[in-house]
C-alpha cells in the first residue's frame, strides 16, 4: 500500500505544475468557468491544446504505432487533474473515448483522417448520446439512420449535447436496426457539425454555458463515417466508458473550491468578529474537509483499480461519481449558507464575497448529479454490481 | 500509488479473520454483555497467542512491532465480529501511552504482560459533567511527601474489574499527570454503569489514593500531550472497528434483502432499499481507504493531527448511518433483541460517543483547517 505516486509520477506532476504556473493566462484558466472550464470552446482555449499538444501531452496512453507513448494511462490522470486545478481546458473526448474507440474499432480510414487531427488538437468533438426518450434509458435512442446507396440517412434529436455549439465533428449514437433488442439495433457515426442539414439549437442553463439541441433531418454520412459494425453501437459506448478510465472526472475543482471557502473564512468577519470563531462555521468547515478527504480517497480507489489493468472499475467510478458531485453541491450550498445574505449577490461583481464565486458555483454544480449518469443510476450499479442485488426496474 | 496489500499483510488479515470466525461466534459476544468482567478467556487466550495483543509493542518488550496499517487491518475484522475484548485500552492506549512516555522500568514491568494477554491495563480519563478535553481532567493528584493523593470521580473506566493497573489521567500542579494505579489500593471504589454498547464499564471514585512518585508516566505536566497523540493514533483503530461493523451490518442486510419477499419481489429489487444499501457501500469503502491513509501516515511519521480525526468523524458517522437504515431493510425485527441488528446499532452509537465524539472531533479538525 502506498498513497504517494511514484518518483517518476511525481516528477510528471511537477513538471505539469510548473509549466501551467509559467503559462498562466487568466482568459485560458478561469475558476469561475467552473465545470465548463474543461472545454476548449474559444480560440484562446484551442490555441492553449495546440500547446499542449507540442509538449506531447496528448494521447501518451495510446499505441506508439497511432502516434502515441504506450504510457500508463494514470499520467493522463495527473495531467487532467494538474489542468483542472488550474482551471485550464482538459484532455477529454477526444483523446479518451472517441480516440480510444477508433483505435480499437475504426476502419483504416477513419483512423487516418482523425487520430493525428486530434494529437495535434486540431478538432473538437461533440458526443450525441442522449435524446428526449433516452436520458437514463440511454439505449433507448430513437434517432434512426437508414441506409441509402453509399451511406446512411440521419434524422431524429439529440438533447444535452454540450460541445455542439463550437465542435467540428459529432459522435453520435443512432438506431441502424430498428427491429432488433434496443441495446442491439445502435451503431455509431461520425458527423460533420457543418452539415447544412444538422440544426443546433443552444438551451441556456442556469450554470455557465449553454448545452444543446440537435435536429437531424436527412443528415447523410457516407459509408466510411460508421464506427465499427453496424449494431455493436451501445457495446462500443459501454466499453469505451472502460477503456477510458482515467479522465472522466476530477476532483481537483472540488478541492479548489473547498480551499478557497477555508481561505476565505480564514480572513472574514461578522459583527466585527471573526468569522472563523462561529461554531457552526467551524463545524461546517470540518465536514467539508473531511468529506473532501473521503472523496480523495475514493478517487485514489478508483485510480488504483484502473492502474491495476483488471477487470474495469465500474463499481470503484460509480462510487467516486456519487459521493462526489453530492459533495460538490453540498460545499457549494454550505459557503452560500456561510455567506448568508451576502451570499446571493450575483457573480461577476466585485461587490460580492469572492467575486460570487460560490453564487455562480451554486447554479453551476446543480447538474453534476444527473449528468453523466444520474446518483440514482449510480446507485443501481452499485446495489447490482457490487452488491448483487436484484434489477430493479 | 497502490492499495495492494502486502503477502504479510494479507497473511495478518487472513489469520485474525480465522480465529474471529472460530473463537469469537455472536452467542459469545452476546453472552459478553453486561459481564462485569467481560473478557472470554478463550478467545483472549487465542489473541495473545497469535501475537495479536502485541501487534504494537516493539519486538525488544515481547510485540511484533506492527504498524499502525497492520493494526486497522485487525481492527476491521476485531469490529466485523464485535469482539468483546479488552485490546484498545490495554494493548492499544495503555501500551501507546507506556511507550510514547513511560519509564524503561514502567515498560519492563507491563508492556509484555500486556503482549501476551497476562496483564491488562486500562485508563480511567473521563469525568462526569466534563468534557472530553485537557480542561475536562479535574481529578486532583495532590502532592504529598514524595508521591500524590488522588481524590475524584473517573467515569467510562472499560473493563476495570478484571484490570491490573490503571492509568489515570489526573490535574496536579504541573498541569494534567498520568499515573499507574493498583485498582486495589486503598480508596478506590468501582461500581459498573451499564452502558449502550454493553461493554463493561465502569465509575471509580478515588478517595485520597495514595500513588508514588515512580508511577508518574513521563516528566511532569506533559499528561495531557502524550495522551493527546495516542488518541490520534487510536482513534484510527476504532475507525477501522467501526468500518468492520458498518461492513459486517450491511452484508448481513444484503443477504436479508435477496431472500425476504413482499409484493412478490425480495426487498432488494425495491429502489428505495437498494439506494440505502448502495450509499452505505460508498461510505463505507471510502472510509475504509480514508482509514488506511491515515494509519499509513502515521507510519510514514507525518503528521496525523487532521488525518486521525476525520477517520474517526467519518467512519463512526457511516457505521451509525449504516445501521440506521439497514433497520429500515430489516423491518420491525431490527427493533428485537433477538435478531443482531440491534447488537450493531447500539455499538455503533456508542462508539461514535466514545473516545472524542463528533463536536469535539469536529473542532480539532476545524482547529487544524482554520487556526
Amino acid at each position: 500500500m502506498d498513497f504517494d505516486f511514484s518518483p517518476e509520477e511525481q516528477k510528471f506532476a511537477e513538471e505539469v505544475d510548473a509549466w501551467l504556473v509559467e503559462n498562466r493566462d487568466p482568459v485560458v484558466m478561469d475558476h469561475h468557468r467552473e465545470n465548463f472550464t474543461q472545454l476548449s470552446d474559444t480560440p484562446e482555449r484551442r490555441a492553449f491544446m495546440k500547446k499542449l499538444a507540442a509538449k506531447g501531452w496528448l494521447g501518451m496512453s495510446w499505441p506508439k504505432e497511432f502516434g502515441g507513448q504506450e504510457i500508463e494511462g494514470v499520467y493522463e490522470y495527473i495531467l487532467n487533474e494538474a489542468l483542472s486545478k488550474h482551471a485550464a481546458p482538459q484532455i477529454g473526448k477526444g483523446v479518451g473515448i472517441i480516440g480510444k474507440t477508433l483505435i480499437r474499432h475504426g476502419n483504416d480510414f477513419l483512423k487516418q483522417k482523425f487520430l493525428p487531427l486530434i494529437l495535434e488538437a486540431e478538432i473538437e468533438f461533440a458526443v450525441g448520446y442522449s435524446e428526449p426518450e433516452a436520458g437514463s434509458d440511454a439505449a433507448n435512442m430513437q434517432l434512426r439512420a437508414d441506409k441509402v446507396e453509399g451511406g446512411w440517412l440521419l434524422n431524429g434529436q439529440k438533447m444535452w449535447t454540450t460541445s455542439a455549439h463550437f465542435a467540428d465533428w459529432y459522435w453520435v449514437g443512432a438506431r441502424t436496426d430498428p427491429d432488433k433488442p434496443k441495446h442491439d439495433g445502435l451503431s455509431l457515426f461520425l458527423v460533420d457539425m457543418d452539415n447544412p442539414n444538422l440544426e443546433v439549437q443552444s438551451l441556456p442553463t442556469i450554470g455557465k454555458d449553454t448545452t444543446n439541441q440537435v435536429f437531424f433531418d436527412d443528415v447523410f454520412v457516407p459509408d466510411e463515417y460508421l464506427v465499427g459494425q453496424q449494431g455493436k453501437g451501445f457495446q462500443m459506448i459501454s466499453e469505451a466508458l472502460d477503456l477510458e478510465r482515467f479522465t472522466m472526472f476530477t476532483l481537483s475543482p472540488i478541492a479548489n473550491r473547498s480551499d478557497v471557502l477555508v481561505d476565505w473564512v480564514k480572513e472574514a468577519k461578522r459583527d466585527d468578529q471573526p468569522l472563523k470563531d462561529d461554531t457552526n462555521v467551524r463545524r461546517t468547515i470540518a465536514h467539508i474537509m473531511t468529506d473532501t478527504a473521503v472523496a480523495k480517497a475514493l478517487s485514489t480507489r478508483f485510480v488504483c483499480a484502473a492502474k491495476s489493468g483488471g477487470k474495469p472499475p465500474t463499481i470503484e467510478s460509480s462510487q467516486y461519481k456519487l459521493f462526489t458531485t453530492s459533495l460538490s453541491q453540498r460545499v457549494c450550498k454550505d459557503a452560500l449558507d456561510i455567506q448568508g445574505h451576502e451570499g446571493t449577490i450575483m457573480e461577476g461583481q466585485n461587490d460580492a464575497p469572492l467575486r460570487g464565486r460560490f453564487e455562480g458555483a451554486y447554479r453551476a454544480t446543480m447538474n453534476e448529479t444527473v449528468g453523466g449518469g444520474s446518483s440514482e443510476i449510480q446507485k443501481n450499479i452499485i446495489a447490482r454490481r457490487h452488491l448483487g442485488l436484484p434489477k430493479n426496474f | 500509488m497502490d492499495l495492494d496489500l502486502a503477502e504479510e499483510q494479507q497473511m495478518v488479515i487472513d489469520m485474525a479473520k480465522a480465529m474471529l470466525e472460530e473463537h469469537c461466534p455472536t452467542q459469545l459476544v452476546r453472552d459478553m454483555e453486561d459481564d462485569p468482567n467481560g473478557v472470554p478467556t478463550e478467545l483472549w487466550g487465542q489473541m495473545g497467542e497469535l501475537g495479536l495483543n502485541g501487534l504494537l509493542i516493539p519486538e525488544e518488550y515481547g510485540g511484533g512491532g506492527l504498524g499502525l496499517l497492520e493494526a486497522s487491518f485487525v481492527y476491521e475484522e476485531l469490529g466485523r465480529a464485535m469482539a468483546p475484548v479488552p485490546h484498545f485500552v490495554s494493548c492499544v492506549m495503555s501500551a501507546k501511552v507506556l511507550l510514547a512516555a513511560g519509564s524503561e522500568a514502567q515498560k519492563e514491568a507491563w508492556l509484555g504482560k500486556i503482549a501476551d494477554g497476562s496483564a491488562i491495563l486500562t485508563t480511567a480519563w473521563l469525568e462526569p459533567q466534563r468534557g472530553q478535553g485537557e480542561r475536562g481532567i479535574a481529578l486532583e493528584a495532590k502532592s504529598e511527601g514524595d508521591g500524590f493523593k488522588l481524590t475524584g470521580r473517573k467515569r467510562s473506566v472499560p473493563y476495570a474489574a478484571v484490570a491490573d493497573q490503571l492509568i489515570v489521567l489526573a490535574r496536579t500542579e504541573a498541569g494534567v499527570d498520568l499515573f499507574l494505579v493498583d485498582p486495589n489500593a486503598a480508596g478506590i471504589t468501582r461500581k459498573q454503569l451499564l452502558s449502550q454498547g454493553r461493554e463493561p464499564q465502569y465509575q471509580i471514585d478515588f478517595d485520597g489514593v495514595t500513588v508514588s512518585a515512580e508511577d508518574r508516566i513521563g516528566e511532569a505536566g506533559t499528561g495531557w500531550a502524550t495522551w493527546k497523540a495516542c488518541m490520534h493514533e487510536g482513534i484510527i483503530l476504532l475507525a477501522a472497528q467501526a468500518i468492520g461493523g458498518a461492513d459486517r451490518c450491511l452484508t448481513e442486510t444484503v443477504d436479508y434483502a435477496n431472500q425476504r419477499v413482499q409484493f412478490d419481489k425480495p426487498l432488494g429489487a425495491f429502489q428505495a432499499l437498494a439506494h440505502y444499501m448502495a450509499d452505505a457501500s460508498t461510505r463505507i469503502d471510502g472510509g475504509r481507504v480514508l482509514v488506511h491513509e491515515a494509519a499509513w501516515n502515521a507510519d510514514q511519521g507525518r503528521s496525523i493531527s487532521r488525518f486521525g480525526p476525520m477517520a474517526k468523524l467519518f467512519c463512526c458517522e457511516a457505521y451509525r448511518e449504516t445501521t440506521r437504515a439497514c433497520a429500515q431493510i430489516w423491518g420491525g425485527v431490527a427493533f428485537t433483541i433477538e435478531y443482531d441488528q440491534q447488537m450493531f446499532f447500539r455499538r455503533a452509537k456508542a462508539l461514535q460517543l466514545s473516545w472524542w465524539d463528533t463536536p469535539y472531533l469536529e473542532e480539532l479538525i476545524a482547529s487544524d483547517v482554520l487556526d
